[in-house]
């Protein structure tokens, strides 16, 4: 392993202060699943650790709070997401979606905040928030922003982040009325990898037509994406199968796989349409049966 | 023979307690004072000359100790059969991953720093990573001159071929020809024939414990090396060679191996560590990464494997040709033989009069490949049983009946000629068949398929035990064998219990370094159960004829009228004396622990084999491809099981290495540089992916171990991909010609073939 | 160097370790408990899982650092004197385990497992347990390894 100074500030503002002074010299450590791994690789070679941990005793940044919708702390590891009782009874997509990253081992130490700042495309948290029309959080010593999860992926292991800041919490707005939801990741190989393409998908309806569809992919382009051609095509129709093939269909012009051994570009954007149809499926017959929840 | 009290009985592993409280040290958990960590810079490029190497600024880092090269090292070369890899490149690297310099440092961490610090300059040469390719007039040679490389005789207890080493085609390591029957006349007399070609890719024996070597050189230059290896005794010959001393100048120590699965078997960073030791003048510890074990460990070889077969008008094989191409890699050092001898299999468990099988095993530049569980076995069986099924689909015939009408029947003559008494190959499949419900209706999109495999004993080499008594009458008994986690000790610990009649506690079982333990060839090839389980029955006796002696001799009776019973012994007057009296009463006459040790070495050819006969049953999902192995039927021809448990373990742990081999695991190889380089990236099958699995054990009396025991560890891995693919096709009509089968590969193939229906469907109109 | 007070299998230990010492090599190095395996170090094998305040974690992808003030377990905190802990016991019995390599790993998992829920369905066994790779065994002598311990079945 590379040297670096390892630092743990008791308050937010020392962490927010030493952000600013060391600037990209320093790291945040969270759960250290992922920035551990890439330190390992020398990927990346912070002289400063930051670790946050004595911020798990501030409320905002490690609980989980109702709130008209939700908010999440980021430092909400992904096991307390999926064992939420407010979680699995208000977004049981996320619950879902939590349980299908990594292994318990993982999931005991990887944060919320790590998920989203790591960003690495294959992960799965990032569709689902993203078709929970997320926003989150992010803090600096010159104040607080707040931006939607949409603007937050730039690229390839890239985020809107700039060095001196830090992601606080996770804003889950209030979801529209009966709605139902799906993630399914596509693992083709073995239960513990990273999806080969993952969707998730929001659907409400209003009778018998859709009255809002947010559809999002990831392992599908550089960064997590939402299909909004796919959700233009579903918004007002009847969520009949020809409706949902056709609507599926168009998600192929909306990805951007990048090749690996878990599939070339051509299967990844042909299994991204078979996982979106599925996806919106799944999504309608919950919304069906759906009791307000999401 | 009388009931059997340890023997048969389900037995937890003699070892178990120091595993499962974290109390025994594998080799990368030896501490020793002073000890240094060794790491390797290794090769970026598949082929080129090392132009010039840099080490000042790692020499110059504090905490390092030593830092070599292979310029600074004798020109020794190494290998298990053929001597031809050196300990670090000298002038050429020929494949990624290659060790170039060694560094040896106070921590690990120093020791990857001063890597970073170490300038070589390298100049391209051309590569060549294709084995077919490879033999090519105009590929680029991967060692330009092999006249100087040197190797042992071919053993004699490989089955008999037409040897060829390094014949004259281009990296060519050895060509060899098995031949039965007159195959030009077995052709002539074929009604169809069929030929395919099948490609395999490498794949790694996925063993969690990484390859690690300690070595410490004692002020007399004694050297005592620790190594993740299953075969200490040839370890310690091997390693002896290397460093050009007498093997009493070395010692091979016990540690316990982290799974081997035919991984275990080469020395590994094992000479690096000695160099590094000796110019530190510190014992040095090694301990190889995943990302190195993945990138540059001893996989199993890739293959290209060519069938062509003769089947008469009544669906009966006349004759088969096999032409085999193996990929060794950049170097042939890892495999202790000079081909790869799982090719006898190339004519399955059939009839056929008529066999000529041509094996190649060729360099490339590319990762220099091992041997793992059943070597050859799982490549050429894919082969040989798709090609069956491809057959039985041609001529119309289902493949279970196709299989049934060609599968070795007591009297036949194997394929290769071998006459093996008791053959089961025909009940073990139909007893698969039927657990498997074979024919039984499907829903759709499901399918079954066939995969057959059979294998003997292993027999090769001398095995030794010793067994002694102390005074207080404790058995303790020595092995040289490495347990690799197949649960031999334990197998030999019951041995002992059985004989003796005591209880199986009553036994201990120890591991000897190669200076206390008596020689012994090792774990490999299925052999322990059978030789050391021989060796050890061996020792019982001369412990008994020992003991018998001395116990004559207190009762004052003539040897002849006293028995051993149980613990004790009685004479024909009825009197009785206790192994702890006699042992007590000999203490202060005798020197204690008496030691009586035995030897075994098989004299005949193995005369019995073990079919296994493998149905795997998957649901294809049209739509992406994906492969869902709902269940695995398991069927093996055995003899005595002497341990229920440990027995089942090798056929679970097996299966699912097979389940591996057939869907997810693959060394991906780029430009001669594997790609997938951790455990996240290649895949091994986890607690989630394993499917139904059902065991069916034909038993039968006729094996070569003791109390009729056969052997099990390399079965039920060989068929499983063979028997996947084959399911694969008679769920959605799709075959793979290669492995491993992924969901992409069938999803592809699906839609080629609705395209090429519907353009049949067009020209039809 | 940071100076580390903690709790490991009960003991209080306190020690000055780097700043980028990991976890596994702090345990392994620096307290001589080699039971805790190192495999494929990226966090993928789970070969190397302690007990951090009761929780699974990979001790390859943990910092020393980080477990001040924590409680760490490891498979030589699970024998009281000689005896074994159930799921020990049930390892041998049951065939849980061949190499032994992976097995530290997966007994701390089972043991974080029923902890948190005692009967445990074979498909929670399964999917708990997905974490931390075998090579020898196929996993279905762990799973019924870990089920007989929730069954009760097993005495020590
Ligand atoms: C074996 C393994 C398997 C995995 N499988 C999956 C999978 O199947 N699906 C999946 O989605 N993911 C998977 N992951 C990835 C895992 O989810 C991420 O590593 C994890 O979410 C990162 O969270 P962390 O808390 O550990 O972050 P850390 O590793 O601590 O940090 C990651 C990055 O985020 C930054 N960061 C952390 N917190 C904040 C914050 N509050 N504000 C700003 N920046 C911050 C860090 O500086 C660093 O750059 C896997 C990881 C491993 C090791
Ligand atoms: S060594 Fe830590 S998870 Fe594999
Ligand atoms: S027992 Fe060997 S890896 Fe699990």
């Amino acid at each position: 392993m590379i040297a670096f100074e390892y630092v743990e500030p008791e308050s937010l503002e020392e962490v927010l202060a030493l952000l600013e002074q060391h600037g990209e010299d320093a790291k945040v450590l969270a759960g250290g699943t992922g920035l551990i791994n890439l330190m390992k690789q020398r990927l990346v070679q912070p002289a400063y650790l930051i670790g946050l941990r004595q911020l798990a005793r501030s409320p905002e940044l490690a609980e989980i709070r109702p709130n008209g919708g939700l908010t999440i702390g980021a430092l909400c590891s992904h096991r307390t997401i999926e064992t939420s009782a407010l979680i699995q009874h208000r977004l049981p997509l996320l619950a879902t979606t939590f349980r299908h990253v990594a292994s318990v081992r993982i999931r005991t130490a990887a944060t919320l905040g790590g998920s989203l700042a790591h960003a690495d495309p294959n992960q799965d948290p990032p569709p689902a928030l993203l078709v929970l029309d997320a926003r989150i959080r992010i803090q600096s010593r010159h104040g607080a922003r707040e931006i939607e999860l949409g603007d937050f992926f730039v690229d390839y292991y890239e985020t809107a982040l700039e060095p001196e800041e830090l992601i606080t919490t996770v804003v889950i707005p209030p979801q529209p009325a009966d709605t139902g939801t799906a993630f399914l990741k596509f693992l083709p190989q073995t239960h513990d990898d990273y999806a080969t393409i993952a969707v998730a998908a929001l659907v409400s309806l209003d009778g018998d037509t859709i009255a809002q569809a947010r559809i999002a992919l990831g392992a599908a382009a550089a960064t997590p994406l939402r299909a909004r051609a796919v959700e233009t095509a579903l918004q007002g129709q009847a969520p009949t199968p020809q409706v949902i093939h056709a609507a599926a269909a168009l998600v192929a012009e909306e990805v951007d796989p990048l090749a690996d051994f878990r599939g070339s570009v051509e299967y990844k954007r042909d299994m991204a349409v078979v996982f979106t149809q599925r996806a919106i499926e799944q999504a309608v017959t919950h919304a069906r049966g759906a009791s307000g929840n999401v | 023979m009388a009931s059997l009290a340890s023997v048969g009985q389900p037995a937890g592993h003699v070892e178990g307690p120091s595993k499962v409280t974290g109390q025994a040290r594998y080799t990368a958990d030896i501490r020793l004072p002073g000890l240094l960590y060794g790491k390797c810079l290794r090769s970026p490029f598949p082929h080129a000359r090392i132009v010039s190497i840099d080490t000042s600024q790692a020499k110059a880092l504090a905490g390092v100790h030593a830092v070599i090269t292979g310029a600074e090292l004798p020109d020794r070369r190494i290998g298990r059969f053929f001597l031809d890899k050196p300990v670090l490149a000298r002038d050429v690297v020929r494949f990624v991953g290659e060790k170039v310099v060694a560094v040896a440092a106070e921590s690990m961490d120093i020791a990857e720093e001063a890597l970073t610090r170490i300038a070589v300059e390298y100049e391209a040469l051309p590569a060549v990573f294709d084995p077919v390719e490879a033999m090519q007039e105009d590929a680029p040679r991967v060692h330009a001159d092999t006249s100087t490389y040197t190797h042992p005789p071919v053993p004699d207890f490989v089955h008999p071929g037409d040897d060829r080493l390094y014949p004259d085609i281009p990296n060519v390591v050895s060509q060899v020809f098995y031949t039965h029957g007159d195959i030009e006349a077995g052709f002539a007399q074929a009604a169809r024939e069929f030929t395919h070609t099948f490609t395999i890719p490498p794949v790694h024996q996925g063993y969690i414990e990484p390859h690690a070597s300690v070595v410490q050189i004692e002020p007399d230059g004694k050297v005592n090396l620790w190594i993740s290896n299953k075969t200490p005794f040839v370890a310690r010959a091997q390693f002896a060679a290397a460093l050009g001393v007498a093997e009493d100048r070395v010692c091979v120590n016990t540690a316990p191996i982290g799974g081997d699965f035919g991984g275990k078997g080469s020395l590994m960073d094992g000479v690096v560590c000695y160099h590094l030791a000796a110019a530190a003048g510190r014992p040095v510890k090694m301990v190889m990464s995943y990302t190195e074990e993945l990138l540059a460990g001893n996989p199993r070889h890739p293959a290209v494997i060519t069938l062509r077969t003769g089947v008469d008008a009544n669906g009966r094989i006349v004759a088969r040709k096999a032409r085999l191409v193996f990929s060794c890699g950049a170097y042939s050092a890892f495999t202790p033989l000079h081909t790869v001898h799982g090719s006898v299999h190339a004519a399955g468990p059939y009839r056929m009069p008529n066999v000529e099988i041509e094996v190649f095993r060729v360099y490339t530049n590319t990762v220099p490949a091992g041997h793992m569980r059943a070597p050859g076995a799982p490549q050429i069986v894919f082969g040989v049983e798709s090609h069956m099924d491809l057959i039985a689909q041609e001529l119309g015939l289902d493949p279970l009946e196709f299989r049934l009408r060609n599968t070795l029947i007591e009297g036949d003559a194997a394929p290769l000629g071998e006459k093996w008494k008791k053959i089961r190959c025909k009940e073990t499949l139909e007893a698969a068949a039927k657990e498997a419900k074979w024919g039984a209706e499907k829903t759709a999109n499901r399918g079954r398929g066939i995969g057959m495999y059979d294998r003997e004993p292993g027999a090769f080499g001398p095995s030794s035990a010793t067994l002694s008594i102390a005074a207080d009458a404790t058995l303790t008994l020595m092995t040289g064998a490495a347990d690799t986690g197949t649960g031999s000790y334990t197998i030999l610990q019951q041995v002992v219990a059985e004989e003796l009649q005591v209880p199986l506690e009553s036994v201990r079982v120890v591991q000897g370094s190669t200076d206390s333990a008596p020689w012994e060839v090792g774990a490999g090839g299925s052999r322990l159960t059978h030789m050391a389980g021989q060796a050890t029955l061996a020792a019982v006796q001369r412990l008994k004829e020992g003991l018998t002696a001395f116990a004559a001799r207190h009762m004052e009776t003539p040897s002849e009228q006293v028995a051993y019973r149980a613990g004790e012994f009685v004479n024909t007057n009825g009197q009785h004396l206790a192994l702890p009296t006699l042992m007590a009463a000999l203490a202060g006459r005798e020197e204690l622990p008496l030691r009586y040790t035995g030897e075994y070495v098989a004299e005949d050819p193995m005369d019995v084999t073990s079919f296994c006969a493998q149905i795997a049953e998957v649901e294809v999902d049209p739509a992406t491809g994906q492969v869902t192995l709902q269940k695995l039927t398991t069927a093996h021809d055995v003899g005595t099981v002497l341990n229920p448990l440990t027995h089942q373990g090798q056929v679970e742990g097996g299966a699912i290495q097979g389940v591996g081999h057939a869907l997810t695991e693959h060394l991906i190889v780029q430009d001669g540089a594997v790609t997938n380089v951790h455990l996240g990236d290649y895949k091994l099958p986890t607690s989630m992916d394993i499917p139904e699995l059902k065991t069916v054990l034909v038993e039968s009396d006729a094996g070569p171990a003791p109390y009729a025991g056969k052997a099990i560890g390399e079965h039920s891995n060989v068929a499983v991909p063979a028997a996947v693919a084959n399911a694969v096709f008679d769920a959605v009509g799709v075959r793979l010609m290669d492995l491993p089968v992924t969901a992409e590969k069938v999803y592809t193939a699906l839609r080629e073939k609705t395209a090429r229906s519907r353009t049949m469907r067009r020209g039809n109109s | 160097m940071k100076s580390i007070q903690l709790r490991v299998n009960g003991q209080a230990v306190e020690r000055d370790v780097a700043d980028n010492t990991l976890l596994i090599d702090f345990l392994r190095n620096g307290l001589d408990l080699t039971g805790t395996k190192e495999g494929c170090s990226v966090g993928v094998c789970g070969a190397c899982t302690v007990l951090l305040d009761g929780q699974p974690v990979s001790s390859c992808l943990t910092l020393a650092v980080t477990a001040d003030g924590c409680e760490v377990t490891t498979i030589e905190g699970l024998t009281e004197g000689d005896r074994l802990h159930p799921l020990q016991k049930a390892f041998i019995d049951y065939g849980g385990f061949q190499c032994g390599i992976c097995t530290p790993g997966q007994i701390m998992s089972a043991k974080a497992l029923l902890d948190e829920n005692p009967h445990p369905s074979k498909d929670e066994i399964q999917s708990w347990m997905m974490g931390n790779l075998c090579r020898c065994t196929g996993y279905y002598k762990i799973i019924e390894s870990i089920q007989a311990v929730a069954d009760g079945k097993v005495s020590t």
